[in-house]
């Protein structure tokens, strides 16, 4: 994505001072006063946040490469917890009869890894099978009949979920059956603090990967310009099956690392759905950085809303406040389009 | 030769374009008074299936011309059936003025929701839209003092009797006017503004149109007739939940309106009534499933989305086409 | 080397070429000339796998490549250096190079591509680590014509390269292609500057609406009446 400013001649001073860099600034200033004050909602923010950051960045790189919005995104979310359920709740009987402390530490994460798997599995067989065939006949209108498409198939997994597996909640209280750690004179339960730590790594490695390995350039390629990736080489349908599975597979993990807060039931995917589509628009569709930067700021957003001013507003608040955003940075916080443009 | 004559002219005829319309029409008028169909249970499926139908042509409206899939469809419907419904619940307001004011009432939400992201980029008005119809539905919800919630408003009934039959001719005029208006609409220079901004923006504003504000008058249009279909809503089933506003409705409506064929209007129209029908037959029929229903939704719209774009009313169009051409073939031959 | 054979070709609602009969034999440097709109481009693309042929053969190296992706094209041996260039925005000059290596996998070779491609465009060097987006109109052209030689290619087809260049860039440019002849790449050149090519070309078509009207060696075309009234002025 080309930025609109050469960023090598723009005094460093100005590129502080714009809209994009203070609504930051003021996030960061709120998180460390809310943190000094109500600690145990900082570590909540965090832990959802980073779980966010997972989800938003992993739709902000199918829209970057492959010009999808995923509606179904959140049905990912699901298909993981529900993955991670069914393989941690017979760990979980194990560890009640026979107590051991390796099961006890690393229990919860098969359920996790194939979790993502099965997500990532999925969103390869939606590339073949749905996005190839609609790719060979027609590009026209192609964000539109995609995302009409990705509806469809939500709906199509939600209430298949139901029909095949019932409308239960189905849900663990802990990961790791653990008292919670003092730290800094602050309670913090192990679960949430290793699903941040998880977030961490895995925002780590996949920026890594991105940014230094030959298949994570030319992903980078193909969402700059995708002719001229098929021009260098790059088989196109190899790097979208990738972009698929990947971000399927990040949308999984969060389900299944959540699971001790969103029990698996077949319409659970419906808020990380929202609040992924609220960060990635937010920030700029199609900016995966700004994806995983925002997803923290909107976590933020939403547990603020929740404590101080009222479950009744935090659905009205936040609308408000993009389109608030949106009226003065049409690209979002973080895109660089001149203006919002209408694609043709 | 008198014989051939006839047959071209009959084939005239039946490729006249107004024929199938009013036949069309015809057959819905009657449909609910003939044997075996004057049941009663027949005649509610009729008014889900025409309901479905009248909202597709809004959708439609908007999708099809404009290009802006308004993804909150369902709280725009839902905000019109609160709306009549408090009135004549909380007020005695007849529901014969309260569906209008419903109406109004989302007709305004629309003329709000679209000045302020009709500017942007087709698929941000669309998510937008979404997120004004969720938090809707957010504040009807969680507003239970007013509206109750979950538990369900409880809305006074159009007519006193528990008769399906005037309901339908109720919801069967909404549809024809819905279509009929909508129609003008498109075939005057408003129309002509609409689809030209709906292919090319940049174009449009060249030859002197501002897009947004003709988007804008669309969208209000579609939204003032949601909310009309709303207040039938309300007064039909008598009770109203903040679930009318779910995104599954929308998906519902969008689906038909797809499979129909987007940027036609009839076709949604046309195709709702054995989809509604048949989905509600499939309803009853497998109880035990519940959303079996969406699943066909979804499975349709998928087909459709990847095979058949131009939906069922494309489909229609190019045999219509192909009739013509061999119809004046026959002609050439005489 | 490379044959097209009565190619037809186009687009879904418009077909562009009509029957393009061609050759580049290894080691020679050809031009396709032709007013806009004549189906140049549309013939590269074509030969690079971007666009499926209507009719017709195009060759490479004996073998049919008819409808093989792009990508494989590529990996063939034959790089292509488009009109509108294609680089990668918001990458930087050494990404992109090193992209242009995709197919490359040894190292040693990409490096030392890279060496050469520095050489012949020092500027490149010196803006190694800028965004490509940011480059200048000439500097984008050098960039495009580096990345293009980064797999080594066989041949190279390179479409208008002068376009929107002033006059010292543009002689920059056709320097690059002289000194990348002389280095044995097989280069298939569309260009609209007709004076300067024919020039330093061995053998030259001219298309027009589709069609192959003329073919000649350099010097022969320059002395063609029909040549010079068109497209040379006199």
């Amino acid at each position: 994505m080309t930025s609109a400013l050469n960023p090598q001649t723009v005094p460093l001073a100005r590129r502080l001072l714009s809209f994009t860099w203070i609504t930051i600034g003021i996030a960061v200033l709120v998180t460390v006063v809310v943190g000094i004050n109500y600690p145990s909602i900082l570590v909540s923010t965090l832990a959802t946040g980073g779980m966010w950051a997972l989800m938003a960045g992993g739709l902000a790189l199918v829209f970057g490469v492959m010009n999808i919005p995923n509606f179904a995104h959140g049905e990912f979310f699901m298909i993981g917890s529900l993955a991670s359920f069914t393989v941690f709740t017979p760990i979980q009987n194990e560890l009640l009869e026979h107590p051991s402390t390796l099961l006890l530490v690393l229990g919860p994460f098969p359920g996790m890894i194939l979790a993502a798997l099965v997500g990532a599995a999925v969103g390869v067989v939606m590339e073949v099978f749905l996005f190839r065939p609609l790719r060979r006949r027609s590009r026209d209108q192609w964000v539109m009949n995609t995302f009409l498409l990705t509806a469809g198939i939500s709906v199509v997994l939600v209430n298949g979920n139901q029909l095949l597996f019932g409308n239960d909640f189905r849900g663990i209280t802990r990961y790791w059956d653990v008292p919670p750690l003092q730290v800094l004179g602050v309670s913090v339960a192990v679960d949430r603090a290793l699903v941040f730590i998880i977030a961490l790594i895995t925002i780590a490695l996949f920026s890594v990967f991105l940014r230094s390995t030959r298949t994570g350039r030319a992903m980078r390629a193909v969402s700059q310009d995708e002719t001229g990736a098929q021009m260098v080489g790059i088989d196109l349908n190899r790097i979208f099956m990738l972009t698929l599975g990947l971000s399927c597979g990040l949308a999984s993990l969060a389900g299944a690392s959540l699971l001790f807060m969103f029990p698996s039931y077949p319409s659970v995917g419906v808020q990380p759905l929202y609040l992924a589509w609220y960060v990635v628009i937010l920030a700029g569709l199609g900016n995966v950085q700004g994806a995983v930067v925002g997803a923290f700021i909107v976590a933020l957003l939403q547990t603020l809303t929740v404590y101080f001013i009222g479950v009744g507003w935090v659905d009205v608040l936040p609308t408000a406040f993009i389109i608030f955003i949106l009226l003065f940075k049409p690209s979002g916080l973080f895109g660089s389009e001149v203006k919002g443009v209408w694609e043709q | 030769m008198p014989a051939r004559t006839s047959v071209s002219a009959m084939r005239a005829f039946l490729a006249d374009r107004r024929v199938p319309v009013v036949a069309f029409v015809l057959l819905l008028l009657v449909l609910p008074l003939i044997p075996p169909f004057n049941r009663q249970d027949f005649t509610r499926y009729l008014v889900v299936a025409v309901f479905m139908a009248a909202q597709a042509v809004a959708f439609d409206f908007t999708a099809g011309y404009i290009n802006v899939v308004n993804f909150g469809f369902a709280a725009f419907v839902g905000l019109g059936g609160y709306t009549s419904g408090l009135l004549a619940a909380n007020y005695g307001l007849s529901p014969w003025i309260g569906i209008f004011v419903g109406a109004l009432a989302a007709g305004l939400l629309g003329l709000l929701t679209g000045a302020l992201t009709l500017r942007l980029r087709g698929i941000y008005a669309a998510v937008m839209a979404w997120f004004v119809g969720l938090a809707l539905m957010g504040i009807v919800r969680n507003w239970a003092d007013v509206t109750r919630g979950s538990l369900g408003l409880n809305v006074p009934l159009f007519f006193a009797s528990s008769d399906n039959l005037p309901y339908y001719y109720v919801i069967l005029a909404m549809l024809l006017v819905t279509l009929l208006v909508l129609a003008l609409v498109i075939r005057s220079h408003l129309g002509l503004a609409f689809r030209a901004i709906g292919q090319n923006v940049q174009a449009a504003r060249a030859s002197g149109i501002n897009p947004t504000r003709y988007l804008v008058i669309n969208f209000t249009l579609s939204s003032a007739f949601a909310g009309l279909l709303g207040g039938f809503y309300a007064h039909y089933y008598g009770i109203l939940t903040p679930d009318v506003m779910l995104t599954s409705r929308t998906v519902e409506v969008l689906a038909i309106a797809y499979i129909g064929g987007r940027g036609s209007l009839w076709g949604g129209a046309v195709i709702a009534i054995p989809l509604g029908i048949g989905v509600e037959l499939l309803r009853i029929q497998f109880s035990d499933l519940p959303g079996i229903h969406l699943v066909l939704y979804g499975i349709l719209l998928i087909l459709v989305m990847i095979y058949r774009p131009a939906g069922v009313a494309g489909f229609l169009r190019g045999l219509d086409a192909r009739l013509r051409r061999g119809g004046s073939a026959a002609h050439e031959g005489e | 080397m490379l044959e097209l054979t009565e190619l037809e070709s186009g687009y879904e609602l418009l077909q562009v070429l009509w029957g393009v009969t061609l050759r580049v034999e290894e080691g020679e440097f050809v031009a396709l000339l032709g007013p806009n709109g004549a189906g140049k481009t549309t013939t590269l693309r074509t030969i690079a796998g971007l666009v499926e042929p209507i009719r017709g053969t195009v060759s490479f190296r004996g073998k049919s490549i008819n409808g093989v992706p792009p990508h494989q094209v590529s990996r063939m041996g034959l790089g292509y250096v488009s009109e509108s260039l294609n680089l990668f925005p918001a990458m930087s000059v050494y990404e992109n190079l090193l992209l242009g290596a995709y197919a490359v996998r040894d190292k040693a070779q990409r490096l030392s591509t890279m060496e050469l491609v520095f050489e012949l465009f020092p500027r490149l060097h010196e803006r190694r680590s800028q965004l490509a987006g940011t480059l200048s109109g000439g500097e984008r052209k050098m960039l495009a014509i580096g990345r293009g030689l980064m797999p080594s290619p066989s041949l190279l087809l390179v479409d208008e390269p002068s376009l929107g260049l002033a006059p010292i860039p543009t002689l920059a440019a056709f320097e690059a292609l002289k000194r990348l002849r002389e280095r044995g790449v097989t280069i298939l050149l569309v260009e609209q500057n007709v004076n300067t090519t024919l020039r330093i070309v061995d053998r030259a078509y001219v298309l027009e609406q589709g069609r192959v009207v003329l073919e000649g060696t350099g010097k022969q075309l320059l002395g063609n009446p029909h040549v010079q009234e068109a497209y040379l002025g006199i």
